[in-house]
């Protein structure tokens, strides 16, 4: 075995070596029987004759020898993919065709793959995830439907006893500011109940997670820091764990550090006990519920024991009659990743379909070229090259290409995913995005399949090629017609189609887009820069310091050279607000009525620094203090919803803090992301503005618990420089008060559309790629066609037909192709443009304007990638053709 | 020429073992020995014995190894490897079995069956 490696390693590492070898040797072996027979007596010339003759074909020998070291297959593969090169080489705008169609594809394919493993199928990082699981409600009225994993107090205190699960509570993700050193930074802390991180089954790298006793009502104040900030902020020192730092103006004791390799959805820089309880926050749906299963229950005992402990808690929170509710477990993992699970499948269609493109193009292109290459095959079979060494040699062809684009397709993929890390953060999307071993694996299968496939097809094709039509009626002699034409038009025609269906896809998606932006705003959203910081601390828990606050600082920001005017609120437009409960009295002596309304509160001056249009009586001003009388002002929504639009300035409203205020004033809506209706990503709500020195501590100390509130400057233009001097303001007024953000009023509209935005970008650049693979597969066809109907285009001008009707026969069938795919395509559209129903806002799905214009667009750019190659005929001189062959 | 036998399928392989196996020799000299141990009998067509040479050396029985001739010209000689010794034992145990079974057989007489 030893022997017979070695022998194989020599003649694979010195081919160019054997092959002189051998000849030597055969040469030895012919002097020295030339040399035996001279010495027997025969003439010299004689000798040299007869050893030659005898011996036989050198070259044949060689051969055989070759043979039976195993290397001539080795040999024809060298061969092969020479000479794939070199005919690639000789024909570079079929090459480049091919390989950025694939690399595009697979690339594609590849980042996107990558994103669908990150988001839905890696595992979460935790472990037994089977026994995990998210606790949700489940309600129905009548034909109404509801089920959310929202859960109350209530909820909590039931299945905080269960046998058969371990439960934790989790709260929101709040910005909060951390002291260190001198100053303070701003971080993002979660509030969770004790075993947490037993129940996700990670335990802490140091330390331990609050217990019972601190994480009740009047508990200790104990923090668990994450491993990344324990390295930034305090530089990694296990001694932290036992210290005292100062959070949200209080001293907090660390009681524990996370491990390196604890991940959760969104960024968390610190956990702090949430203390559930039924009334405040526990009286709404405000917590989440995650339960891990005990190793000795089952699913369905955990279910049962869920399902009467909720019955339980919804008895407690006396649920009407009319609704049936539900307490039911379901998979955690599942319910992390039902927000993205449409989202993804739909993008992961529409790569699908562009990917389809990709390969529609590249059989079209090989089938063009297996007909331009007809003689060649022709010649190779007549000089009696065999159907296997030609089907090998196009197999290596496809499979060079394969490679070569399936490696273009890997780099752009890379590439991709670095781009797309920074991006999908921002979307729900929480575990790093790899190019790892299963996405590798998709991709080298997906550009082999793809290219073996393609390369057999026209190889086969090859085989049947009849040698004497090939020779003498071939080579640019043919008439528009035959299989492969016919063939190749339907590809055509399929890529337009499918084209068609993501470009309506995707026009639909930027007119939702583009609706939403241009939706009236309600306010002046130029040269407004908005700061926010958080006073969820303990040196802002009361009215007064919050407000003394917003006087000196604001003081501080107007004399910053170019700001004309500022104010602070609890909200800005296009972000989501407070949602509270009201009661309105339409006058003195009427009853009241409860209803939801969306809360902020302002500091005189906010509704003139946004431009916000009063429409009658008045808004707030310096005499609305807070032993004045309490007064409010409503939006026109909230009039017309609420109020019913009846007597409005002489209404009062219980509400902002449980207070009884007259309204005074009613403004313009503005858009904002909505809490109560959920309609659409932006909308007009019922809104309360109270102003902020009316609003009390209890209010304000819930309120920052939730939200940060904002700092509204109208300046002008130079953004950097104003940013830059609110922040000083804020900081010389209160130096431990960190700036969370600084952003205009724009950038706040984009975020709140950002989910709008990455869809109308996604589905967007995957249509123009596949408009740009069916630009391709037209020209392709028609340039094809053309070359091979020059002499028959020749002929008909030798016969009197104008350039023009040359020109309009060679462009027609592109356009006729065109125009069957956009209507098949619109066809299709029509039937799937339902799965968008969704994602749509002002547009409805099947849109006729929008599959119009999609179509039309369609049919001028593939009537333009037609008429590019049958210019080409122009140079066209009948003589010439006909003398050609 | 017609005393020469003709070589039995599959028997060229056997005879160059055998005829490396008394000693390294190049190509031609294979060719030679095998004429002269089978007492001039054999020929073994010139073409076919490279590829043979070959086939063996890439199955391990034989290995190769430049030298120089007696004349003093560069020659590539081949020597008999261990895997090469114990299959010309066993080739030629079968053979010699072969060979006696045929060779009952064909002296079979009537009156024996």
């Amino acid at each position: 075995m030893l022997d017979r490696l070695k022998a194989l390693a020599r003649s694979l590492l010195q081919p160019r070596r054997l092959d002189d070898d051998t000849d030597d040797e055969m040469r030895f072996h012919i002097e020295q029987y030339r040399g035996d027979l001279v010495r027997n007596g025969v003439a010299v010339e004689e000798a040299e004759r007869q050893a030659r003759q005898e011996f036989g074909n050198i070259s044949l020998t060689k051969e055989a020898c070759r043979e039976a070291e195993g290397l001539l297959m080795f040999d024809e593969l060298v061969r092969n993919v020479n000479y794939a090169f070199r005919q690639l080489r000789r024909s570079p705008g079929f090459a480049a065709a091919v390989v950025l169609t694939l690399g595009l594809c697979i690339g594609l394919n590849t980042a996107v793959f990558s994103v669908i493993d990150a988001a839905l199928l890696r595992p979460l990082p935790y472990p037994e995830l089977q026994r995990l699981v998210e606790v949700r409600r489940e309600m129905r009225r009548g034909g109404e439907f509801l089920s959310t994993g929202s859960q109350d107090g209530y909820a909590w205190e039931a299945l905080k006893a269960a046998h058969s699960f371990r439960v934790a509570a989790m709260g929101g993700t709040s910005g909060v500011n951390l002291g260190v050193g001198k100053t303070s930074v701003y971080v993002q802390q979660q509030r969770v109940s004790a075993g947490y991180f037993r129940v996700l089954g990670v335990p802490l790298a140091l330390g331990r997670e609050f217990d019972d006793t601190e994480d009740r009502g009047g508990g200790a104040n104990v923090v668990v820091l994450s491993n990344a900030i324990w390295r930034r902020v305090f530089d990694g020192d296990p001694s932290v764990v036992g210290r005292t730092i100062l959070l949200r103006g209080e001293p907090y004791l660390v009681t524990g550090v996370t491990s390196e390799t604890f991940h959760q959805r969104g960024r968390v820089d610190l956990w702090t006990p949430l203390r559930p309880s039924t009334n405040g926050e526990g009286g709404g749906l405000n917590y989440a519920l995650v339960a891990r299963l005990k190793s000795d229950a089952t699913w369905a005992q955990a279910q049962t024991e869920a399902h009467t402990s909720g019955a339980a808690a919804f008895e407690r929170r006396k649920i009407p009659s009319s609704v049936t509710a539900r307490m039911i477990l379901a998979p955690f993992e599942q319910a992390n990743q039902a927000s993205l699970r449409e989202r993804l499948q739909i993008l992961s269609a529409a790569v699908g379909v562009v990917l389809l493109i990709g390969c529609v193009n590249i059989a079209s292109l090989m089938l063009a070229r297996g007909s331009t290459r007809r003689r060649e095959m022709g010649t190779r079979i007549a000089l009696g090259g065999g159907p296997g060494s030609l089907v090998r040699q196009l197999t290596t062809e496809a499979l060079v290409l394969g490679f070569v684009g399936g490696t273009a397709g890997l780099v752009l993929g890379y590439l991709a995913i670095e781009a797309l890390q920074m991006v999908v953060g921002r979307y729900g999307v929480w575990q790093e995005l790899r190019l790892d071993g299963i996405v590798l694996l998709v991709t080298a299968l997906l550009s082999l399949s793809v290219s073996f496939l393609f390369g057999l097809a026209p190889a086969l094709q090859a085989v049947h090629v009849d040698v004497r039509e090939a020779l003498v009626e071939g080579g640019g002699r043919g008439v528009a017609g035959g299989r492969s034409h016919r063939l190749r038009s339907i590809l055509v025609l399929a890529e337009i189609a499918l084209c068609q269906v993501l470009l309506v896809g995707a026009a639909l998606l930027v007119h939702t887009l583009l609706h939403l932006q241009h939706l009236d705003p309600g306010f002046d959203a130029t040269n407004v820069v908005t700061a926010s910081a958080s006073l969820q601390d303990a040196r802002y828990s009361e009215s007064e310091n919050v407000n003394r606050l917003y006087h000196d600082s604001l003081d501080a920001i107007r004399k910053i050279p170019g700001v004309e005017a500022a104010a602070v609120g609890l909200h800005v437009p296009y972000q989501r607000w407070l949602n509270s409960p009201v009661r309105v009295r339409s006058g003195p002596e009427s009853l009241e009525s409860e209803s939801g309304t969306s809360v902020n509160y302002v500091t005189p001056g906010y509704f003139s620094v946004l431009r916000i249009p009063v429409r009658a009586g008045r808004v707030f001003d310096d005499r609305d203090t807070e032993g004045s009388m309490p007064v409010a002002v409503i939006n026109e929504t909230f009039a017309r919803k609420i109020l019913k639009n009846q007597n409005a300035l002489a209404s009062y409203v219980v509400g902002g803090g449980e207070v009884t205020r007259r309204i005074v004033g009613i403004v313009s809506d503005v858009q904002q992301q909505p809490g109560l209706t959920g309609s659409g990503p932006i909308t007009q709500e019922p809104a309360l503005y109270v102003p902020a020195t009316q609003f009390p501590s209890k209010a304000f100390r819930m309120a920052h618990t939730w939200f940060t509130p904002n700092w509204v400057v109208r300046a002008g233009s130079r953004r950097g420089e104003i940013a830059r001097g609110i922040e000083r303001a804020i900081s010389s007024v209160d130096p431990l008060l960190p700036v969370a953000s600084v952003r205009t009023m724009i950038e706040e509209r984009d975020s709140a559309l950002k989910s709008q935005r990455m869809n109308a970008w996604l589905l967007g650049s995957l249509a123009v790629l596949a408009l740009s693979l069916a630009v391709v597969g037209v020209y392709g066809i028609v340039a094809n066609s053309v070359v091979e109907r020059t002499r028959e285009f020749g002929i008909r001008m030798a016969l009197g037909s104008s350039l023009r009707r040359i020109i309009w026969n060679a462009v027609t069938p592109g356009v006729l192709i065109s125009i069957a795919g956009v209507v098949i395509g619109g066809l299709l559209a029509a039937g799937s443009v339902r799965l968008l129903t969704g994602l749509l806002y002002g547009v409805k799905p099947v849109d006729a304007p929008t599959f119009l214009a999609t179509g039309g667009t369609l049919i001028v750019i593939s009537a333009l990638a037609s008429l590019l190659p049958a210019l080409g005929l122009m140079r066209l001189s009948p003589a010439s053709v006909l003398r050609q062959d | 020429m017609n005393k020469l036998a003709d070589l039995l399928p599959g028997t060229l392989d056997l005879l160059v073992l055998k005829a490396v196996s008394l000693g390294p020799l190049h190509g031609y000299g294979v060719l030679l020995r095998i004429q002269q141990i089978s007492k001039q009998f054999l020929q073994i067509e010139q073409g076919s014995l490279y590829p043979a040479l070959y086939r063996l050396e890439h199955a391990g029985l034989i290995a190769s190894e430049w030298g120089v001739s007696d004349n003093n010209r560069r020659a590539k000689f081949y020597r008999l490897t261990r895997s090469g010794q114990s299959r010309l034992r066993k080739e030629t145990r079968q053979w010699a079995l072969f060979s006696k079974a045929v060779g009952y057989a064909l002296g079979a007489l009537p009156e024996e069956v």
